[in-house]
């Protein structure tokens, strides 16, 4: 039988001649399941569960009534002006698409570069992404001012029109880019999570939820001629996820990158915006699951060398940022062009160095800790350094969209930008929804991919002996 | 009887056999297919269980060719939607907007890259998913599998082996043992319950029940289009339809925000616009020569009405009847002012201008069969707006106007008319009433007879472009209606010198036109050019 190493293992460390355990704690298939099937089975989850889900449901509240509040006035509720046309929404918007990243991420492209460590929590993650691209896709959404007439940014095909939309513009780009990227998302992690909803099926006692959980598990019962498909169709989604991850923040960037403005029209962009987003998402990802395991007491699925491994990539990713800030201070002095100099000497020393400073120490600086082995071991350390993080990639876009915005090419039209308490109210909001779609996610479906986890637990080989043919049979296996 | 009926009712699937762990599933799955013979059979695993696919004998799927077919497609797809919508506009249904912005080419593929990427991507992760779901058979939400408590830990720690009844080598006996033999933990019957195959009927009375449901909107739309309603339209989202702003010679607001507030006019004479001051002068208009300005004789006493603008939404003071009575009209200029001189130049500028704003509604001919004439008064016939038919040029009323009426009524427009005062400077404005008169002499076949003054004003305008004539007829001609045989016939002659001495003197008058109100330099440059030109025409 298929059982995992001691309790309390510490898998954190690195032995050539043995493979860290990517479940601890002696779990066993049935231990996965009960573990994970039991946060929904519990009769009532923690009281801090209700107390989380009571603040993020009126926070949430909060923000339909602003939503309305802007649909009833117009865009004038918020801070943006003439030149700073762009305000927070879009601040808010990229930031929330980067965030979006990482779940993508770990369960595509860790997933063809077969990193077995990612099945503990790539359901969690892509969770994340889909909650994050909800948030994202709200911002432009509101931002369009009209918003009963969305529709006019897809090419549908109208009397009273007669136009189409602008297949060259950036702009464009992005809702083909932001909207597709939700939909596979959304496709993956439904797909990915259909075995374990028949989990919950076959588990669950009440009729409601029998019915629920059984409709959408379409009726899976696990035949090997299904996963045989299954796996096809779920590296085929991998391999279409991997480009399009990379592509999304790229489009993105366009966005900024494709106009004129000083700070904006640099070719380094879609790299630095994807290496961003990868780093703001796992620090996203941590900070939402060092509680949740905490919670739910799943530390032996998502063990700390889970987390440890995504603050090495964390670091990483930091880094990359930190070396595109310095290369865009160098393109901007090298091409010679002083609008662009200009730019980038108000970015440091100009009216919003405190933004631009607090992004660096965030970004670059904070980060660092996680060189020393304590600081990344350390759950709680983690989560106030990913925090930091977070507050410095908010601050990136904050920078980007507004320093360049406000100091444009004629100084008569420089204005300073001033949030207003709508402002404020709606990225708060977008927090709270984020929080409650979260919370809901950790309490009514698989957090973790049961059936992935069960398929790179090591299992003995019983008394079968040692058939050749089971070498394949095997390959699951850290190996 | 009732044995009978029970054995109907339930129908053998097959034998499902229990394992506790993947390698004995696949021991004995290799067992089914090598020792037993089996085919149809399938293994039920609650992970994918890597090796079984050979174990159990499972040919590869077919799936990757399907999301490459559908991957290819949508690459094609991507480019037409982009190409149709973006830079061709020939269908008469749902037709593309070619639509030129900022400059750059309507089909760049560069620009189209990144759309047809993402189309690529969705349309083949549905292929995908959704392959995998049909070829799969799913969803299958009625199997007899779920009926087997066992079975339900399938999804959870437990690995079951089927060995189906359509199978040759089936024999229920016979198979048990032989699943007993390969290791299974239990062995079970896999029954089919044959009794409640039928749909329900509670479930097909609600589907139904919502499907007439979801036809009533379509329904009540359309029946709906094919009426005749005295009512509004609805009108769900006001857009920008209603805006706090005063409109130009509006009654100001009886209400300011929702509050009610005291008829309060931002000017006096009920009007939310300043009107022009009586005595003043805007900043465009030239002082000095009232005459090229106004079109009006120096000596004149009485004042020209049409100049002074009156509200669309109200009465003029002095109400309806003021209105109506025929206004004495001012002494208008019967020759041009003395800055103008008519000659080929003036004409050639004259049509251009004309072609320009003048020809969308009174026509390229002047015969009032402008394209915006043609619709307003289609849409008019059939009820949908109301237009008042475009005057023509050479209705005789017309024909016999001194040449300042006309200048005036370009510049303040008539009627319906708008004002091109602001379009159109005021050299070009007797551009075109030169023009006007060319268009006139040419479709007069029998001069009518006209008194002294405006005799006079014509056979000026007449024998000036007399010499010209030819060169507003060709322009002209090529667009006429069989109608106009005659000004055509008559431009026919001194067609095929026309090309070369047209663009030379459209450039000319264009350069000329930046600084039209020098009109000293005008001048001079006029009479060079006409010399050239006559030159040219000669040659």
């Amino acid at each position: 039988m298929a059982t995992t190493a001691d309790q309390f293992v510490d898998n954190t460390s690195d032995d050539p001649g043995r493979r860290a355990p990517l479940v601890t704690g002696g779990l066993d298939y049935t231990g996965v399941t009960e573990k994970v099937a039991g946060i929904m089975e519990a009769e009532k989850p923690p009281k801090i569960w209700y107390v989380l889900f009571g603040i993020s449901s009126l926070i949430t509240l909060m923000l339909g009534g602003l939503i309305l509040h802007l649909l009833m006035k117009g865009t004038g509720v918020w801070g943006n002006n003439n030149p700073v046309y762009w305000g927070w929404p879009i601040v808010n918007f990229v930031f929330w698409v980067g965030i979006g990243h990482a779940g993508t991420l770990i369960s595509a492209i860790l997933f063809l570069f077969r990193q077995n460590w990612r099945t503990s929590i790539n359901r969690a993650a892509e969770a994340m992404t889909i909650f994050a691209v909800v948030c994202a896709g709200m911002f432009p959404g509101i931002h369009i001012g009209r918003v009963w007439v969305f529709y006019w940014l897809f090419p549908i095909p109208t009397e009273h029109l007669a136009m189409w939309p602008n297949f060259r513009s950036p702009l464009l780009w992005d809702v083909f880019a932001v909207s597709t990227y939700a939909t596979v998302s959304l496709v993956f992690w439904y797909m990915g999570m259909i075995p374990d909803l028949a989990t919950f099926r076959d588990r669950s006692r009440s009729k409601i939820k029998k019915f629920i959980y059984g409709l959408f598990s379409l009726g899976w019962t696990g035949s090997c001629r299904h996963w045989h498909r299954y796996e096809a169709a779920y590296m085929i989604l991998a391999a279409l996820a991997t480009p399009l991850v990379l592509s999304v923040h790229t489009i993105v960037s366009f966005d900024f990158a494709v106009s004129q403005v000083p700070g904006w029209h640099t070719t380094i962009f879609p790299p630095y915006f994807v290496a961003g987003a990868i780093f703001s998402g796992f620090a996203m990802v941590i900070t939402l699951m060092v509680p949740a395991r905490k919670l739910f007491k799943l530390e032996n699925l998502i063990t700390k060398r889970h987390l440890e491994n995504m603050c090495k990539i964390i670091v990483a990713t930091g880094m990359m940022v930190g070396t595109a800030y310095g290369i865009e201070f160098f393109i901007a002095w090298y091409s010679g062009n002083p609008y662009e100099g200009f730019a980038f000497i108000n970015r440091v020393f100009g009216n919003y160095a405190w933004a631009y400073w607090i992004m660096v120490s965030c970004n670059v600086i904070v980060p660092q800790l996680f060189w020393i082995k304590w600081c990344r071991t350390t759950p709680w350390f983690m989560v106030v350094v990913c925090i930091f993080v977070n507050i410095g990639m908010w601050f990136e876009r904050f920078v980007i969209t507004i320093t360049s915005l406000s100091r444009d090419f004629v100084p008569s039209s420089w204005a300073y930008f001033r949030p207003t308490l709508v402002d404020i109210g709606m990225l708060i909001g977008s927090f709270g929804l984020f929080t409650t779609l979260f919370l809901l996610f950790l309490r009514y479906l698989p957090v973790v991919a049961m059936a992935e986890v069960k398929s790179v637990m090591p299992h003995e080989h019983g008394d079968h002996g040692d058939h050749d043919d089971h070498e394949e049979k095997t390959a699951a296996d850290p190996a | 009887m009732t044995q009978s009926n029970t054995e109907k009712e339930t129908r053998l699937v097959g034998l499902l056999a229990q394992f506790d762990d993947p390698d004995s599933l696949m021991q004995a799955c290799e067992s089914a297919r090598v020792d037993g013979g089996y085919t149809r059979m399938d293994a039920f695993t609650p992970f994918p269980v890597h090796g079984i696919d050979q174990a159990i004998g499972i040919k590869r799927t077919i799936l990757p060719f399907i999301v490459l077919f559908v991957g290819l497609n949508a690459c094609l797809g991507g480019i037409v939607l982009q190409w149709y919508t973006n830079a061709a506009s020939f269908s008469p249904i749902f037709p593309g907007y070619d639509f030129r912005i900022s400059g750059k080419p309507t089909w760049s593929l560069p620009a189209n890259v990144p759309v047809i990427f993402e189309i690529i991507v969705l349309s083949s992760a549905f292929a995908a998913f959704f392959g995998m779901l049909i070829l799969n058979k799913l969803p299958r939400l009625a199997n007899p599998l779920h009926r087997i408590s066992r079975f339900k830990r399938v999804t959870n720690d437990r690995f079951f082996l089927m060995i189906e009844e359509r199978d040759d080598n089936f024999d229920l006996e016979q198979t048990r043992a032989q699943l007993n033999d390969w290791g299974a933990v239990e062995v079970e019957e896999v029954n089919e319950d044959m009794t409640d195959r039928k749909f329900p009927a509670v479930i097909k009375t609600a589907l139904i029940l919502l499907l007439v449901v979801l036809m009533l909107p379509p329904v009540l739309i359309y029946r709906a289009r094919g009426m005749v309603s005295r009512s509004p339209r609805l009108h769900v989202v006001p857009d920008m339809d209603w805006q706090l702003k005063y409109e130009a010679q509006e009654i100001g607001p009886t209400t300011l925000e929702g509050r009610k507030v005291e008829t309060e006019y931002l000017f006096p004479g009920q009007s939310a616009a300043q009107k022009q001051l009586i005595g003043t002068v805007s900043r465009d208009e030239i002082v000095g020569d009232s005459e090229l300005t106004t079109g009006i004789a120096k000596d004149n006493t009485v004042p020209n009405l049409n100049a002074i603008p009156t509200s669309r939404y109200q009465e003029p003071p002095g109400g309806e009847q003021k209105k109506q009575e025929n206004p004495p009209e001012p002494k208008w200029l019967t020759k041009f002012p003395e800055s103008i001189t008519v000659n080929d130049q003036l004409l050639a500028r004259g049509r251009e201008r004309f072609n320009i704003y003048c020809s969308v509604c009174h026509g390229i001919s002047g015969e009032g069969d402008g394209f915006v004439n043609k619709r307003a008064m289609e849409l008019a016939l059939t009820g949908k707006s109301e237009w008042t038919e475009v005057k023509n040029l050479h209705d005789p009323t017309i024909v016999v106007q001194p040449v300042g009426k006309i200048f005036d009524t370009i510049t303040h427009g008539r009627a319906t008319m708008g004002p091109y005062r602001d379009q159109i400077d005021v050299n070009d404005r007797w551009a075109i009433v030169a023009y006007v008169k060319a268009l006139q002499e040419l479709k007069l076949t029998p001069k009518p007879k006209e008194d002294a003054n405006s005799g006079d004003g014509k056979t000026d305008g007449g024998k000036k472009a007399d010499g010209k004539k030819a060169d507003g007829g060709k322009k002209v001609e090529p667009k006429v209606t069989a109608g106009k045989g005659d000004a055509a016939k008559k431009s026919d002659p001194n067609k095929k010198s026309d090309p070369n001495k047209k663009s030379d003197s459209d450039k000319k008058e264009d350069k000329k036109s930046d600084d039209a109100s020098k009109t000293e330099n005008g001048k001079k440059e006029d009479s060079a050019d006409s010399k050239k030109e006559n030159k040219s025409d000669d040659g």
